[in-house]
């Protein structure tokens, strides 16, 4: 059974290239645009192997949407991956105190990708 | 940067004409709105989607010169720069520039470096003075020099979680896999005397450690980025012990460290092994001392090899040692044992033949028993009863001890801090005779060892000083024990310089605790010593000062339902005190009635019961109701309406009013009628369901139901927000 995977960035491109990277490592890939679009899609207690989400995106932001998902029972203890970029050290605290399981510095490959995904992710 | 994703690059390049579009468009309308926070959020958002993404395929000129006009962008929507028609203009410039920079990298072909060069200095200079200082702190600086890579290297890991590990997603087995995968593991071993009892137990917390060694050829900082969701978090050493083998060839040759003591865990259990005098003294973390104990050598040595303690360290545990097998107060020993007074057993088991006689008159009666006799049933029953709660009383107050021995530890210890310290410290003990229940003392000692310490070292002087100061040269510190009411008070006082407002202000700042210009009461800043990692002292020495602990006072002080205060004054001393019931399982309690529930109230807090006249009752606007005794007012909580029953009476003067007491405060709470006296065993709520306001526990009552004790603290709080208390 293929693990699923919930991949939120406002940003099409970055959102693509996770999706694709992931989905080549047999993942089922859901896509969300923002934070609010994310809740949407898992509203009904998706089952949700890993979280990958941008932090800064419209209508509701990463941060935001790791304490909705945190809220549910249903991804309580669900790794949550963010996507941060070297310098922004504030958003990633604020991240960690908000239920992020880890974080992926931008840019990286698909490599430090999947390695960071077998890192939280239980065998 | 790498090729893997150059499938996407067109869709990247699409994405940003868009981004640009965005961008351009929201700056022509900023300067239109420059208060528009939505507006810049949206340009700020685009320009980071832009960076993100180049990063990803390697435009780095592109990525850089993002990032420049983002800085800019974020202190315009953070404030702290102003949207003027220059930054406009600069901004509209510079997105020109991106766009010329992102169809280079389109197409390859070299960029106008002279316009970059110009706009990325002004970029610069428009976001200077404004941008934080360090920022961009790296990670890389907390990262540990690099060791020789190439040869096989063993790590000795200790690894403690945050409790919160589990909320974060995160898995501590996942974490010991990956340092698997890294190379060979061995002596893994899981601490679990964090473990609270089964009861306590919060299934979403993390209460493990781990210790465990790591042979593996790769960087120190390959094991350390393991760790790197973690390392911020949880307590974590790594330490390389490779020289391990070396040294213990060296002791084998003959150069082996002797101590007089066997210092093998002792199965009698009469004194502390020593590897949990080190543990506990802070000296060696657990883990290693279970490594220590597996490897069956004795545990002074290996420490010592490992460099975990020093020689003197150990030689000072083994004292320790020595001191408690000579005293046979230590804790251990205490929890498999207790010394009872050889009076009180045989009290008790006279107790034990007037219960037997009892029984078998009742058993005799009850042979031949007629209507008759009833009379005689009620005098044997009564009898009975008299001989129950002498038992108990007896059996209870086994468990009760001095809390000298809990003071004894103190002199020995005040001695060696003042020497260390360099002051003159002399120690007054008084109360030690205070009688308090065994668990308790037990659990006391490790706090109040804290808080003489604290004092020894923060709160007292030197001699130069003091002197200074028109003080005796001589520090005092003055620890005292009392009953008051229910309670006994322990109290650790000296007469040093007492608790610093302004010091304790600044770093509570710093440490974001409170606000910048909060307003906070003194007892609100006192108490903000007990927040974990907090510490004034402006060294660490090693007596105290590296802000743990204080915390860790409290919370073993409201483990045992205590809690602790402080009274300071600058210049002339502190005095903590530490306020703990005298037995945790049993009360002597009033019953009373409300409709048709009975509830306990505890017999101490009761200061008298009372029906009042009507005139004596007022209700005042905004205040509730009050009620004059004696020329004071105070507060009536009427019980039925904080527990939403049906009364019997709803009016003051037909239901019984009691005045009950806790802290040195009163309130008045209205009950139906009073049913008796009686001791009940306190049964905790919060273990098997969750603490309710104005209750303090439950009980089984004669009769079989349940009935509530009632929390006197909890129903003033409740008295004090429906109508704040008169003085």
């Amino acid at each position: 059974m293929s693990r699923i995977a919930l991949v939120v960035d406002d940003s099409r491109t970055m959102r693509q290239m996770v999706a694709f990277t992931l989905t080549n490592a047999g993942f089922t890939v859901i896509e969300a645009e923002d934070g609010k679009d994310a809740v949407r899609k898992v509203e009904a207690g998706t089952k949700l192997d890993i979280v990958v989400t941008d932090l800064n995106m419209p209508e509701m932001d990463g941060i935001t949407l790791i304490k909705e998902l945190r809220r549910l029972t249903a991804y309580k203890f669900t790794p949550i991956l963010m996507l941060t970029t070297e310098s922004a050290q504030e958003k990633k605290k604020e991240g960690k105190e908000a239920g992020a399981t880890g974080w992926i510095v931008k840019p990286f490959n698909p490599d430090v990708l999947l390695k960071t995904i077998a890192k939280v992710l239980p065998a | 940067m790498s090729n893997e994703f150059a499938q996407f690059q067109d869709a990247f390049f699409e994405e940003a004409a868009e981004h640009l579009a965005v961008i351009e468009e929201g700056l022509l309308q900023l300067e239109q709105h420059p208060e528009d926070l939505d507006l810049l959020n949206k340009i700020f958002r685009s320009a980071h989607s832009i960076k993100g993404a180049s990063g990803m395929f390697g435009f780095n000129a592109v990525a850089q010169f993002t990032h420049k006009m983002e800085t800019l962008l974020d202190l315009l929507r953070n404030g702290q720069a102003a949207v003027s028609s220059t930054i406009a203009d600069l901004l509209l410039k510079s997105t020109d520039c991106l766009k010329t920079l992102i169809d280079a990298a389109k197409s390859g072909t070299p960029v106008d470096n002279e316009t970059v060069q110009r706009l990325t200095v002004e970029l610069a200079a428009a976001s200077a003075g404004n941008v934080p200082a360090a920022r961009h702190a790296s990670e890389s600086a907390k990262v540990a020099p690099a060791v020789p890579t190439g040869k096989a290297q063993s790590y000795a890991i200790n690894w403690t979680p945050p409790e919160w590990l589990f909320q974060r997603g995160l898995d501590p087995l996942q974490v010991i896999k990956e340092l698997g995968d890294l190379g060979t593991l061995s002596q893994v071993a899981v601490d679990v005397s964090r473990l609270p009892d089964l009861a306590e137990i919060d299934p979403e917390r993390c209460y493990l450690s781990w210790s465990m060694r790591l042979k593996t050829g790769k960087d120190r900082q390959v094991v350390e980025a393991v760790f790197d969701f973690v390392r911020e978090d949880s307590v974590l050493t790594i330490e390389e012990c490779e020289t391990l083998s070396v040294k213990r060839e060296g002791l084998e040759s003959g150069n082996e460290i002797r101590f007089t003591n066997d210092e093998r865990p002792s199965e009698s259990g009469a004194a502390k092994p020593l590897g949990e005098i080190l543990v506990e003294s802070g000296v060696v973390s657990r883990a290693a001392l279970d490594e220590a104990l597996a490897q069956q050598k004795r545990v002074g040595e290996i420490l010592i090899e490992q460099h975990a303690a020093s020689p003197q360290q150990v030689e000072q545990a083994l004292q320790k040692q020595r001191q408690q097998e000579a005293t046979s107060q230590s804790k251990k020993a205490d929890t498999a044992s207790i010394r009872v007074d050889t009076a009180k057993i045989d009290k008790l088991i006279n107790l034990v033949g007037e219960l037997v006689i009892t029984q078998s008159m009742l058993s005799d009666l009850g042979t031949r028993f007629e209507m008759s006799q009833i009379h005689v049933l009620l005098e044997r029953m009564a009898q009975l009863e008299r001989n129950t709660r002498e038992i108990q009383e007896r059996v209870m107050s086994i468990r009760m001890l001095p809390i000298g021995t809990a003071f004894s530890r103190f002199p020995r210890l005040v001695r060696d801090l003042s020497a260390k310290a360099g002051k003159k410290i002399q120690l007054i003990l008084s109360g030690e005779e205070t009688e308090l229940d065994k668990t308790v003392i037990e659990s006391i000692g490790d706090p109040l060892t804290h808080l003489v310490r604290n004092s020894a070292d923060h709160g007292l002087e030197t001699p130069e000083v003091r002197l200074d100061d028109n003080k005796p040269e001589v520090g005092t510190i003055r620890l005292n024990a009392f009953h008051e009411g229910g309670n006994i008070c322990i109290t650790v006082e000296d007469d040093g310089r007492g608790l610093d407002r302004e010091k304790i202000l600044a770093k509570a700042a710093k440490q974001g605790l409170i606000a910048e210009n909060e307003k906070l009461s003194d007892d609100q800043i006192w108490s903000m010593i007990f927040k974990p990692g907090f510490s004034t002292a402006d060294k660490i020495t090693d007596i105290s000062g590296r802000g743990v602990g204080m915390d860790v006072v409290k919370r073993n002080i409201e483990n045992l339902s205590g809690t602790i205060s402080i009274k300071t004054e600058k210049g002339k001393g502190t005095r903590f005190t530490l306020k703990l019931p005298l037995t945790l399982a049993i009360i002597e309690g009033m019953m009373v009635r409300v409709g048709r529930e009975t509830y306990i109230v505890p017999l101490l807090s009761i200061l008298e019961s009372l029906q009042p006249r009507p005139e004596s009752v007022k209700t005042v606007i905004g205040k509730g109701e009050l009620i004059n005794v004696r020329n004071t007012y105070l507060p009536i909580v009427r019980l039925y309406e904080v527990f939403s029953l049906q009364p019997e009476h709803t009016d003051p003067t037909k239901g019984i009013l009691l005045i009950l007491e806790t802290e040195g405060e009163r309130v008045v709470v209205m009950v139906d009628e009073i049913l008796g006296q009686q001791q009940v065993v306190i049964k905790s709520m919060e273990q098997n369901f969750r603490k309710v306001e104005g209750i303090a526990g439950a009980t089984i009552l004669g009769d079989g139901t349940v009935g509530f004790i009632l929390d006197v603290r909890g129903l003033m709080e409740i008295a004090c927000r429906e109508a704040p208390l008169v003085a």
